[in-house]
């Protein structure tokens, strides 16, 4: 479903104009850009709640977002590069994966010990 | 479960609007679904937490509540897609801040996650930016371009309004694959103090066809033909992403015979074009007309063929 910038206004009535342009423009959003300006996607609408969420409801202040997005995109890269790991392990033969599990398990427990210092 | 949005927000039936805006600010920013993808406990935290403050945060839905008009579920909403049921989707990639495996990673290096961990740091998000020099060079500003199958196998120009109301044009190169980042040098932030403006990194997502599909430079499709065209061979135009082509279609050709016709297929940046693979399709007309059937009639009395010998013999 692809929206213009009016289509995501009525879609997200907290969000202003104003904003909506800016947030383009500082690269927090990046809609595909196209002849007649922005379209927007689901990906896009999602990421525009994600972002009142955070500066309206949570009142996290404009210099922070930047770290604060950043930090958001990495997590979700890192989850995705995990579960395609997950994947290639998944494939593999029963006996290394289940080294594998051991060692993991014997991680978390080391994980627990340090933590209880 | 809890269901007294004041129990749920922890504030007391007194509370100020300003009191239960500052309570659920707190709560949020402890239970937002998107800073805990895996968390279920959370996430339903959060959906009560939300639920009470739409309710409570409204002063007239608050005054309907306490007043017993509605109760504590309020009205039907449809359900929020969060963020992160897109992000953790591959569309997500979008907007990760480096390269990730499919990026090309190095797969035994995997220093390179540490490396890109800084680097990503180092860079800021959103072009902001920590740098302390003078003059510095404008930061890369990510861009996502959607073009139709025909123009990435063409290559095309695109006329374009950036985010900051200018006019480009972006040259789309013949062969542009889905998912290719296309570097615009002089397009992203301006420089600081002399310093000379970012790139835009155009980030290109190619349509399907109906018609065409690709495999690295060939291109595939289905030829429909009729009857006589199989049995007695001919002459038909062939749609190619460069236009028309006239092919042979060889006598007795069989549904299901591919036909390579070399070249036709994409002409990259480098190398040699692909070729354009073409499936035929034997299809009959809807009415069978008379003829045809006394011809198909004759045919079978004289029963000089089984295609299905070979499965006979093989099974």
């Amino acid at each position: 479903m692809r929206h213009t910038e009016e289509m995501v206004l009525t879609k997200i009535r907290r969000l202003s104009r104003r904003e909506l342009r800016l947030w383009v423009r500082q690269g927090w959003v990046r809609p595909a850009v196209g002849e007649a300006g922005p379209v927007f996607d689901e990906l896009d609408i999602a990421r525009l709640r994600l972002l009142c969420d955070l500066r309206k409801e949570m009142a996290l202040p404009t210099t922070a977002m930047p770290v604060v997005l950043n930090l958001i995109d990495q997590l979700y890269q890192t989850r995705r590069d995990l579960r395609t790991l997950l994947r290639a392990l998944d494939d593999q033969p029963e006996d290394v994966r289940s080294t594998l599990a051991a060692r993991l398990r014997l991680s978390d427990t080391n994980d627990a010990a340090e933590d209880s210092d | 479960m809890n269901t007294d949005p004041y129990e749920i927000l922890g504030v007391p039936k007194t509370a100020t609007q300003d009191e239960i805006k500052k309570a659920y600010r707190k709560l949020a920013k402890e239970l937002h679904p998107d800073l805990h993808p895996d968390d279920k406990a959370k996430q339903e935290r959060f959906k009560e937490v939300s639920a009470a403050n739409d309710l409570l945060g409204d002063p007239e839905k608050r005054r309907r509540f306490d007043a017993g008009e509605i109760d504590a579920s309020g009205q039907e909403r449809p359900e929020r897609q969060y963020y992160h049921h897109y992000a953790g989707q591959d569309a997500g990639r979008r907007y990760d801040p480096g390269p990730g495996f499919e990026g090309g990673m190095d797969q035994d290096d995997l220093n390179d996650i540490f490396s890109q961990f800084f680097r990503a740091r180092a860079a800021g998000a959103g072009g902001g930016g920590f740098r302390h020099e003078v003059h510095a060079r404008g930061s890369d500003m990510r861009y996502h371009l959607e073009v139709d199958f025909l123009d990435a196998a063409r290559g095309a120009k695109r006329r374009v309004t950036m985010p900051d109301g200018n006019n480009i044009e972006i040259t789309i190169p013949p062969g542009v694959r889905d998912g290719q980042t296309l570097r615009l040098r002089g397009k992203g932030a301006p420089g600081i103090g002399g310093g000379a403006a970012g790139d835009a990194l155009v980030t290109v997502s190619v349509g399907t066809h109906p018609v065409f599909a690709r495999l690295d430079d060939d291109i595939e499709m289905e030829l429909p033909i009729t009857f006589d065209e199989a049995v007695l061979g001919a002459k038909v135009d062939v749609p190619t992403v460069l236009g028309s082509v006239s092919v042979t279609i060889p006598k007795g050709a069989s549904s299901g015979r591919r036909l390579r016709l070399r070249g036709k297929g994409i002409k990259g940046p480098k190398g040699k074009p692909g070729d354009q693979i073409v499936r035929l399709k034997i299809v009959l007309p809807k009415k069978i007309d008379p003829e045809m059937e006394e011809l198909a009639e004759r045919w079978r009395r004289m029963a000089v063929f089984d295609p299905r010998a070979e499965l006979r013999r093989m099974t």
